[in-house]
């Protein structure tokens, strides 16, 4: 099992993204957009950082994938826009994002926009998990 | 900016461009920078690369992604100056496809002056729609592109 505090460093990163003070607390539950003040372009830098210092790939469209699962696309948006099922289905993944957050038509391009600082560690952590076990298996 | 780029070599099967420019030494630009002594400004190297750049990534995601968008600079990552560039100096540019999605693709730049490697950076081109108010500029780009590539 790894001892790896993936949750602190993610907030280092975070802090050097929006280039805070390490007294300046990043908390789990903050919200990127919202409670950070982050923009995309902030977002985008925060993604090439994490994926350089955890070595993993965080292409464009994972938070959409990883909601939609196994739903057949259709089922989860039409015309870029999530249908009631695809809005479930992103809730249950971004469990801790505060209900109210959520607009009544979500855009499939604004995902990330919902993220709290603890849905990208659960991400990264994801992701981590995987290139271990694809190593594991070569 | 775009007077100073000579010319543009795009080979976008491989990914890669390179292009040329040439920053005179008298130019009102660098009158305080510095009296006696011209120095490109790294920012103006930067911009430099980020002309090769975007064409190269724009014909990229044309050809190869199936989207056609404009490109324009959003961030300088892991940039070196490594040389000053005093002036008059001729630059070599070259520029190679590091990744690519629909929203952005990001290049790897290098530029060099008499063979030295002055500056390396990884530019990362945000893909915009272009809308009928940038019609006016898209055009006098695409006819700058015109003669720069005519010229390598």
């Amino acid at each position: 099992m790894s001892t790896r505090d993936t949750s602190a460093e993610v907030a280092v990163l975070v802090r050097q993204t929006l280039a805070l003070p390490e007294s300046e607390p990043v908390q789990p539950g903050q919200l990127f957009f919202y409670d950070l003040g982050f923009t995309s372009m902030d977002l985008l830098d925060l993604l090439f950082r994490l994926e350089q210092h955890f070595k993993i790939e965080i292409p464009e469209g994972t938070i959409y994938h990883l909601a939609r699962g196994e739903l057949a696309e259709a089922e989860f948006a039409e015309d870029a826009v999530l249908t009631e099922a695809g809005r479930q289905r992103l809730m249950a993944l971004l469990y801790d994002t505060p209900r109210e957050i959520f607009p009544a038509r979500i855009h499939a391009t604004t995902l990330p926009r919902f993220c709290t600082v603890g849905a990208i560690t659960r991400l990264v952590d994801h992701k981590l998990a995987a290139s271990s076990w694809d190593k594991r298996n070569v | 900016m775009f007077e100073l780029m000579r010319s543009i070599s795009i080979d976008v099967a491989n990914g890669r461009a390179s292009g040329a420019a040439f920053v005179p030494g008298d130019h009102s630009l660098f009158a305080d920078h510095f009296p006696g002594k011209s120095l490109l400004p790294g920012s103006l190297i930067l911009e430099l690369a980020a002309q090769v750049a975007g064409p190269l990534v724009e014909e990229f995601a044309k050809t190869q992604l199936q989207i056609e968008r404009w490109a324009i600079l959003g961030m300088v990552r892991d940039a070196r100056f490594l040389q000053p560039v005093f002036l008059p100096a001729s630059l070599e540019i070259t520029a190679a496809i590091s990744r690519s999605q629909s929203s952005n693709v990001s290049a790897s730049v290098t530029v060099t002056v008499s063979g030295e490697r002055v500056m390396q950076a990884e530019l990362v081109m945000m893909m915009l729609e272009s809308s009928a108010e940038w019609a006016v500029a898209i055009e006098a780009r695409n006819d700058r592109l015109a003669r720069w590539k005519e010229a390598s």
